[in-house]
């Protein structure tokens, strides 16, 4: 379709008729156009009719049937002449090519490619350059193709259509910058003729006018061309493709079998380029959610961590409940009436004979027994998990341990101890450390007094254990021998400290400092319950190692 | 003192004892009974029957056991503490448990003994809470302390703690044995002991008061 008039000069189709029929009589009224370009006398009779018909200077479709062409013509002219936008204002400011005047020599050739065939489907592709540091006043393309055209500048699309009567207006000054551009044209053709043409002209600030239209320069990629290769985003590379052949020139604007103006000159409103906000762009929002979705993961998996060790620390300490339970149900009553039954036989021997002696060292050792699994028991039992009841229990095992002994105990203890928890691990270690401080005492400090002192000082607990007897210089103890050495290193492998201070004459003092975990705290850190037991996992010492004094007493 | 020719001649502590398992029962019946001034004249293998047999031949110290089935010996304490005021109740345990002993003190028993201690300190322990001297260690001192002061809001003066009283019990907190306390305070032991005796009484008397107002409270629940 070109739309130059017969006499050169502008006519237009108006096809508003036409563009309401079915495709079948459009296919029929474009075969009357092919018959045009084989000179046929029924094509030009219907030209002539047309002329007459109208009265007009215009082009009429070339119709095989003129009978009905004149109808058309007719029914044609009733409606397009409101409906046709060339008569719009607007159209008359056309700074590039008046288009008052409907001058079309910016519009290229008709092209296709090397061979056209029905159902085929050709790609056109051209680069084109606009130089650096010039301002766009305007930029102006039009398109139309035979039968359908997609349009892309820079591997986007603008737009498409399939009306080949109609050309395609497109305002492009706000998307093109300096530098180089591509465009490419994706064409369809339904059957018999294919062309695509298109004419672009860019207005620079500073005059010049950059005109792209199609001819030869372009490049067809289709399926019927030898060494043509489908390329992926064709639409989007940025090299001539190298296996493209040019295209090929089909008819030139305004012959051919397109001969006719274009019933229409459809603008397409400006495009503008949309400033998208960054958190309105994919990638923002593909961020956004998978950060969203990790977080809910983490969430989940923290939370089924903590009900898991929830869960164990619960069966733990029904576990440790039940020993309890089973210990001092059944062991504890078993051995207490062991030491009864004892007693009883014992009584009723003579005293001072050997069997006596016997039976009451038998007695002995059970009460011994008894008493060690007490404190099994205490360290076992759940209830005992709190710093109360760890204060409680030291001050009566010091009170128990040193009454045997010529030391006078004192106890210093905060009267409200709170009962934050102190798990098993710390406690025990802790009172295995307070039993090695006071057995020193006992056996080396010749006291007579001794203060047990509990304090918690923030989160800190201190266990003092002073006494007033005659102290050494702390630089000349044997550390082999010393075993407050050990002290200082059981308290460091707890995360606590030990401090001795001493002095000939002047007693010796034992702090032990022990950090009281936060557990909040501990939580925030994700490997948190690998870190709840403190103690190294080498073999640990017996609760019971060190021995009551009365243990060892013989009666 | 007013009675000495009977006290040099009949001086044999009547002992009752409540004790499920029949070995251990048994045990311990001969156990006291091996001792010339004790005599056990009355055993029962259940709280209920505690209660049912013992008011009948009033003795002068009950041993009660700590876990009995159903009724548990800290009950039975305070059922047969109301029966019998002038009674001595020891609880018997086999594990020491301040917490259990507290209770039991609480509920009226006038003392407590490991089930292991040696027959010599029984004996021993025996004739110090007839002479009201009802052993008290740091802890349950200071559970006292804490309990009455919890209390002192909502019950009446009378069940408050005296100031010597209270003296007494945070010097026992600290560890004090008796002795030590009278030297500190300037008193004699015996008033120690006494003192810690009206202790005793007030925290019976606090838990049947308490008992009360639960009941009454049970009962009356718009009151």
């Amino acid at each position: 379709m070109a739309w130059l008039g017969l006499s050169g000069e502008p006519c237009y189709a108006r096809g508003d008729s036409l563009i309401m029929r079915t495709s079948q009589e459009m296919f029929t009224a474009k075969a009357g156009g092919r018959e045009r370009r084989k000179p046929s006398w029924r094509a030009s009779l219907g030209l002539v009719l047309c002329l007459l018909g109208s009265g007009l200077t215009r082009a009429g479709w070339a119709q095989s049937q003129e009978g009905k062409a004149l109808v058309e013509m007719r029914h044609a002219n009733a409606i397009v002449v409101e409906n046709n936008p060339l008569n719009t204002a607007t159209n008359l400011q056309d700074s590039l090519t008046e288009r008052g005047s409907y001058n079309f020599s910016d519009m290229g050739s008709w092209i296709w490619g090397a061979v056209t065939r029905d159902r085929q489907t050709c790609r056109f592709w051209k680069s084109f350059e606009i130089p650096d540091g010039a301002g766009i006043v305007r930029a102006r393309l039009r398109i139309t193709a035979d039968n359908e055209y997609t349009l892309y500048l820079d591997g986007r699309e603008l737009g498409r259509d399939a009306e080949w009567r109609h050309l395609y207006e497109y305002d492009l000054t706000a998307l093109l910058s300096p530098g180089r551009h591509i465009l490419a044209v994706d064409a369809y053709n339904s059957s018999r003729e294919a062309g695509m043409i298109l004419g672009f002209q860019i207005g620079l600030a500073d005059g010049r006018v950059v005109k792209v239209k199609s001819d030869t320069s372009w490049v067809v990629g289709a399926d019927d061309v030898p060494g043509w290769e489908p390329v992926r985003n064709w639409q989007k590379m940025s090299a001539l493709p190298a296996s493209w052949p040019p295209a090929t020139v089909v008819a030139s604007c305004g012959s051919g079998p397109w001969a006719v103006s274009p019933w229409y000159i459809d603008i397409v409103p400006p495009m503008t380029r949309e400033v998208i906000p960054f958190w309105q762009t994919g990638w923002f929002q593909i961020t956004v959610l998978a950060v969203l979705g990790l977080l809910i993961l983490v969430t989940f998996w923290v939370l089924t961590q903590l009900a898991l060790h929830t869960k164990e620390q619960r069966l733990l300490q029904r576990e440790r409940a039940r020993i309890a339970r089973d210990i001092h149900d059944d062991l504890g009553m078993r051995m207490t009436q062991m030491v009864l039954q004892g007693e009883v036989a014992q009584s009723e021997m003579p005293p001072g004979s050997e069997l006596h002696t016997h039976l009451s060292q038998m007695c002995e050792d059970a009460r011994g027994t008894l008493r060690a699994m007490d404190e099994v028991l205490w360290a076992i039992n759940p209830r005992r998990d709190n710093l109360r009841e760890f204060t409680t229990y030291v001050c009566r095992y010091a009170q128990a341990f040193l009454k045997d002994t010529a030391i006078q105990c004192t106890l210093d203890v905060e009267p409200e101890m709170s009962t934050i928890a102190f798990n098993l691990p710390l406690r025990r270690n802790l009172l295995l450390a307070v039993k090695e401080a006071l057995n020193n005492a006992a056996k080396h400090s010749h006291a007579t007094e001794l203060v047990l002192r509990i304090r918690q000082q923030n989160e800190t607990l201190l266990v003092e254990v002073r006494d007033n007897g005659q102290g050494f210089e702390p630089t000349l103890a044997n550390p082999e021998r010393n075993g407050l050495a050990n002290l200082t290193q059981r308290m460091q492998e707890l995360g606590g400290r030990c401090h001795i201070t001493s002095q000939p004459g002047k007693g010796c003092s034992v702090e032990l400092f022990m950090p009281l975990v936060n557990r909040r705290r501990q939580l925030l850190r994700l490997d948190w319950w690998r870190k709840l037991d403190p103690l190294p996992p080498k073999p640990e010492p017996s609760i019971t190692s060190a021995r009551h004094p009365a243990d060892s007493k013989p009666t | 003192m007013t009675k000495p020719p009977k006290d040099n001649v009949t001086k044999t502590l009547k002992i009752a004892l409540v004790e499920d398992q029949p070995k251990a029962r048994d045990n311990w019946c001969r156990l006291i009974n091996s001792f010339p001034d004790l005599r056990c004249i009355c055993t029962c293998k259940s709280g209920e029957e505690a209660l049912r047999v013992i008011p009948e031949v009033p003795p002068d110290v009950i041993l009660m056991d700590i876990f009995l089935p159903r009724m548990s010996g800290i009950e039975c304490t305070a059922q047969l503490k109301a029966l019998l005021p002038q009674t001595q109740i020891i609880i018997l345990t086999a594990m020491d448990d301040e917490e259990l002993i507290f209770m039991a003190l609480e509920a009226g028993a006038d003392g407590y003994l490991l089930k292991r201690t040696k027959p010599a300190d029984l004996r021993a322990a025996l004739l110090e809470v007839l002479e009201g001297g009802a052993p008290m260690s740091s802890e349950i001192a200071r559970r006292v302390i804490t309990s009455f002061r919890s209390k002192a809001k909502t019950r009446d003066e009378s069940l408050h703690l005296s100031t010597r009283e209270e003296q007494i019990l945070l010097l026992l907190t600290k560890g004090c044995s008796n002795k030590m306390i009278a030297d500190r305070l300037e008193l004699s032991v015996v008033t120690v002991c006494h003192h810690l005796k009206h202790v005793f009484e007030k925290m019976h008397v606090s838990s049947r008061t308490e008992a009360a107002i639960r009941y009454l409270n049970l009962h009356n629940p718009t009151d």
